[in-house]
Formats: structure tokens, sequence, C-alpha cells
């Protein structure tokens, strides 16, 4: 790509590292055999092979995105990186767009084929120019799609973002954090390699947790129960580093006398496809849960509170896995505002005092469609509830979004970028920073311990479970 | 009228909007040939709704913060947009109705929002050069599209009154740059309009079955409207 030696360098400059990769190869891991898992080949055509995937896997609404654009630079103040450092150029998001833009315009597009110069077409001619596409849609930005919301033409930058991820993955031109977790996920069905004993083992310790807690022998956390109401999914960074969120859950159905269960397998409703953009990973996992509810005759899907979990249970996931819903699929804070609205639960509001804002989630407010539910939760559970400006759609990212958090070589920009979320908390002088995701309390935890801000992070079912009232 | 200047405004003008709808039937057809995508999961929301509020997203400069936050910027973009109407349907009105531009206030109305869209393509033009973000992403094109907008509403300031009995050339230089247009604007950025529709539509479609659009308002309880249409 010629034109990159004119441009300032904004952009991490992150070598391409393949120790994982390297390993994998030399353990024969089985998702390497079966062609699911793709590595680095450094011999093999891989400019070559990403044109072919481009022409291949575009669509409609990508074609539509990358045509329309006008290069006004509306999306530029709407993006947190470009926020915090105005002066670098190559922070917008449409300057991030166009390095797939001009490849698409050189090879599929008319213009380009003919006068590439003319309309800014250009091509990868190594694996180097792929190294750095894999440096700007991984390093730069969080696929929040904040850009897209601002765009008076309609172009959807996150998707983008996400489809040029997508074909390096098919590559191996990742970073080492993507590749880990995109095998932990193939080979085990769950993104932290959680085993199934230690699954069980950490359900029958919070049962346990519980049972004391409330002098209650009777309460349960059931794994794979037929024939429930509910078939609840978690996040594995519960079962690794939160085991209370499965407990406070736990109490929350036992107290609303709710028919649940827990799968034994599928019940990992994260989904690091959305992040690399590899569909047929995003569509495996998706598949586990949905075939987990089927196989427990479930009635409905309840998803613990997870931004991009939910995005791709609710949504993405079903499209991704060629599977058409059968059964409701909700977060678990719809599943709240129901027992709240119905009079399953009872809370009291005076147990906690502490002043709280809230954080909205990317994958929930701008790729869906909770943005109300938890405040009307939230409202009902706490005394002083404050908003956060800007906020619902156009809140900014926790900055640990879009995978960011699995991948240490941009950390330094991440965190430098974050600047702007940490002036919105601060502003709220609020003590607690709710969020109905698990990522955005890694990320928020992150800038609130960078920026030294004195406020911790909380989770919607934190809220309720500590008002709620015990009959 | 010189029988050139004649030939110009009718044979050529045709001519070349035949050629332009014939490139823009080609376009869409290649843009249709990409493809779509089945959506598989219940509604939380209504696609139509979110089609229509996303068509209806350049008219509500409020719904986006880019816009809210730039009125004057929004501004920009109607008077430049009006002035674009204006000067195409002078075309029109030129060769086929004359005797529209021989009233003065009719001729005095175009001269203004053509003149106003004039000064904003300046503005534009100024902007794209002066902005380090802008001058980075910025193709030939785009500058070059630009620069032929503001020539061409210099040209319909002048062409409106019509006088082509004491000269001539302003005539011949907006007819001439319009059918230039005609056959440019398919290859060039100028066609957005051709897939505004389309881009938004997907935008809309796909957002509003979530029921992420339009935005909910505050107290909102979706959960149960969406549980009655069967959704979740």
């Amino acid at each position: 790509m010629k034109h990159k030696k004119n441009m300032p360098s904004g952009i991490v400059d992150a070598p391409l590292e393949t120790k994982s990769q390297d390993q994998a190869r030399l353990d024969q891991i089985p998702s390497l055999g079966q062609n699911r898992l793709k590595i680095y080949r450094p011999n093999a055509d891989n400019v070559g092979s990403f044109l072919r995937l481009l022409g291949q896997r575009i669509n409609r609404h990508l074609a539509l995105s990358l045509t329309a654009c006008v290069h006004c630079g509306m999306c530029a103040e709407s993006c947190h990186y470009f926020l915090a450092r105005p002066d670098d150029p190559t922070m917008t998001p449409v300057y991030k767009a166009d390095q797939i833009r001009r490849i698409f315009k050189r090879h599929l597009d008319w213009m380009g084929r003919i006068i590439p110069w003319w309309v800014h077409a250009d091509s990868p001619e190594n694996d180097e120019d792929l190294n750095r596409l894999k440096n700007v849609v991984f390093g730069a930005c969080s696929a929040c799609r904040r850009c897209t919301l601002n765009c008076p033409m309609g172009v959807d930058t996150g998707l983008l973002v996400r489809f040029t991820r997508g074909l390096l993955t098919e590559l191996g031109i990742v970073p080492e954090g993507v590749f880990n977790v995109s095998r932990d996920e193939w080979e085990t069905g769950n993104q932290m390699a959680v085993t199934e004993e230690e699954y069980l083992d950490t359900l029958q310790w919070m049962k346990e947790e519980l049972q004391a807690e409330l002098a209650n022998p009777d309460v349960d956390i059931p794994v794979d129960r037929p024939d429930c109401d509910i078939l609840y999914t978690i996040n594995p960074r519960e079962i690794k580093f939160d085991p209370r969120s499965i407990a406070n859950a736990a109490k929350v159905f036992h107290v609303a006398k709710e028919k649940w269960t827990l799968p034994k397998w599928g019940w990992d409703q994260t989904n690091f496809g959305l992040y690399s953009g590899d569909d047929n990973l995003g569509g495996y996992v998706a598949r586990n849960v949905y075939e987990a509810a089927e196989r427990l005759r479930a009635k409905r899907i309840v998803i613990s509170e997870c931004g991009h979990g939910y995005r791709s249970t609710r949504w993405e996931g079903y499209n991704w896995a060629g599977y058409d819903q059968k059964l409701p699929t909700e977060s678990v804070v719809v599943t709240l505002q129901r027992y709240l609205r119905e009079g399953r639960i009872k809370v009291d509001p005076s147990r906690n005092q502490e002043s709280v804002t809230f954080h909205d989630s990317c994958n929930i407010a701008r790729s869906g469609d909770l943005v109300e539910e938890p405040r009307w939760v939230i409202n009902r559970v706490c005394l002083d509830f404050r908003e956060m400006y800007p906020n619902r759609q156009e809140n900014f990212c926790c900055t640990g979004g879009g995978g960011l958090l699995s991948m240490v070589e941009y950390r330094p920009l991440r965190l430098e970028v974050a600047k702007i979320k940490a002036d919105q908390l601060k502003a709220t002088g609020a003590k607690l920073v709710c969020t109905m995701c698990h990522n955005c309390i890694d990320g928020l935890t992150d800038v609130i311990k960078h920026y030294e801000l004195d406020m911790r992070v909380v989770q919607v079912l934190d809220l309720v479970s500590n008002a709620l009232v015990i009959p | 009228m010189s029988e050139s200047l004649k030939f110009l405004e009718n044979e050529v003008q045709i001519a070349a909007l035949l050629f332009m709808s014939v490139v823009y039937i080609v376009r869409l057809v290649w843009i249709f040939r990409f493809k779509f995508k089945k959506e598989r999961t219940f509604p939380a929301g209504s696609s139509k709704a979110g089609i229509g509020y996303s068509l209806m997203n350049i008219a509500m400069p409020w719904a986006m913060e880019s816009t809210r936050k730039k009125p004057w910027f929004y501004v920009q973009f109607v008077i430049f947009h009006l002035g674009v109407t204006a000067a195409i349907m002078a075309t029109f009105i030129i060769p086929y109705r004359p005797s529209f531009f021989e009233v003065k206030i009719a001729v005095k109305v175009f001269q203004v929002i053509i003149g106003a869209a004039f000064l904003v393509g300046i503005l534009r033009l100024i902007r794209r050069l002066t902005n380090p973000a802008l001058r980075l992403i910025n193709t030939a094109d785009d500058y070059f599209s630009l620069i032929l907008m503001i020539l061409f509403f210099a040209a319909g300031v002048l062409a409106v009154r019509n006088k082509f009995r004491s000269a001539e050339w302003p005539l011949f230089l907006f007819f001439g740059l319009t059918a230039f247009f005609l056959i440019y604007v398919p290859f060039s950025k100028i066609c957005h309009y051709l897939y505004y529709p389309f881009t938004r539509y997907f935008l809309g479609r796909t957002l509003g079955h979530r029921g992420a659009i339009p935005p909910k308002r505050a107290g909102g309880d979706r959960s149960s409207r969406a549980e009655e249409k069967g959704g979740l």
C-alpha cells in the first residue's frame, strides 16, 4: 500500500506475534486439524486469500457501507479515539474504514479498478500490509458503533471493522490474545477454558454458600434439569472471577420461585466470534446455547449480564448459526423487571444508599434494544440514581469493548483514549457505576484505576440482590 | 437562440440523462448482486418503524449528536442541497418552461438559493483543505466533485436569467457543465444520493427489528410490548 508512507503514525505498530499459534501447531490441537481455528502461514499467498475472501464474503449492507461514504468527516467527533487524540487524523472512524474501503475500491468497485489514484484505491502488497490493517481494525477501534449512529449516510463503520477482522482471522493475522481466546472457545466451548469439573465445583460451592446465607437447605443451583421455564446462561468470567453473580441470580430465582436450570454444556453465552469477526466460531458457540435449550426443553433462554454476550446470543448468533429462533431469549435484566412488575420479588431500595450511575454497554444500547429496562430496575432498588452524560445510545464505550481487553499490545492507547470515559464517570460524582456487562466491568475498572477515580463497578443483579427482601 | 445552444439544452441533455440512467441501473444491479442476509430472530421492535426513522433521519438534526452539536454545519447541508435541487430544476425549466424565468421574483429566488449554495460550497472546500483529518481521507474525486458543484452553482446563478439574446455563454457554460455532470456523476462520489436510501434502509431495518431505533422514550417498557408481539 503506497499511501501509508505519507501517513501520520498514530496507529500502533505492533508486529504479528505467533508464539501461541506455533505452540498450537506443535500440540496438534483438534480445532486446527478440523480447520476451524486458523493459523498464520508465512509462505502462503495471504494477500491473494484476503482478496478472494473479500469478494466472497461481502454482502449488500457491507457493499453499501463501502460505497456510500462521502468523506464528510461527521463521524470524527463521535469517536472516543479521535476525541482523545484530536490532532491525530488517523484516529477518525472514516480513516479506519477507508483502510478496507480502498481495497474494496481497487478490486471490486468501478473507478478504483480503472483510475485507482483518483479515488484512493489501493491494494495490500504483502503480509506486512495485512498486519498493519490488523493494527487498525483490532487496535484502534472498539467497534462500539457510535460513529454508525452519527453518520448522515448510515454507513456502518462498526460492521466494516468486524468484517475486516473476520478476513484477517481467517488468515491467522490476529493479535495473540484474539487467537488464544478463539482457540479456547473452539477447544472447550467457552472462552476461558473452564473445565466441566471446575464449572460444576464452582456451582456446588455457590449453592452451599447460598444455602448458608439464606439458612435454607432447599436452595438449589440446578444443572441440566429438563422442562424448566428458564435456561440460564452465563459468562465464564463468572465462574473464574465472579461466582457471586451466579449466587445472586440463584437467590433471585429462588425468591421468585422460578423453575430454572443451567446447562452442563452450552452455558457460555459470551462469544468471541463477535470480536474476531469469525462467523463460524460465532455460530458454533451460539448453537451450543440454542441446542442446550432444545435438549432440556426449556421455555426461555435468559442471558446473564453481558453486553457482547447479549448481542451475540440474542441477535447475531441465530444468524451466524443459520438457526431460526424458536424460544424467547432475553437478558436477565428484563427477567428482573418482570419479577418486579409482577410482584414476584420485593425490594428495599434503602439498602443501596450509595449514589449510582449507569453505564450503557455499546452492544446492548446501540446494537441491541435495552436502555430503559436497566434504568427501570435500578430506580427501584437504589435511592440515589444519577444519569451519566451522554447516555443511552450516545454513551461512550468503556474502552474495553471489541475484545480489546484481550489485546495487551493496544493497552496503552486504549487507556490513553479512555480519558473521555474517565471524564464522563467523574462528572457524575457517583460512588458506584452500574453496568449490565461483564466486559464493561473490567474495562471500567481499568479506567477507574488508571485515572484514580473514587468509584467502583457493580451490576444490576448486585443491586437487586442487595435490596432483595427475603420472605 | 442559436441552434447549437438549442441542441445543447435539448438533445445533448436528454442523451446525457439517458446515459446516467443506464449507468445508475447497472450500478444498482451491481449492488443488488451482493448477497442479502436473512434475519432469523424474533423482533423486539419494528423494522418498518426503523426504516422510516432511518430514512427521515436527514430531516431530524436533533436525532444525531453529530448534527445536533453542529447546527451551522447542518444548515450548510440544507442550503447546499437546496441549491442542488434548484440548479437541477433550472436545467428543466429553462428549455421547457422558459416563461417561468420571465418573472423577476422567480429569477431572484433561484439566484439567492443557488448563490447561497455556491458560498457554502466554497466554505466546504476550505474546510476540506484546512482540516487535517479531512485532508488525509479526501480523494481527487472528492475535491473535483466539490469544485464542479461550485462551478455549477456559479453558472446556475448566471444562467437562470435566461437572457440568451444578450449573451449565450452563461447558458452554454451551465448546460455544458450539466451534460458533463450527468455523465460523470455515476462514477463519482456525487452518486451517494443513489445509495442513501438503501444504506439507510438496511441500517433502519436491522436496528428497527432490534428495537434500537427509533430510540425509546424514557420510562418506556419495550419488554412487555415485544412480548405481546411474540418477540423477545
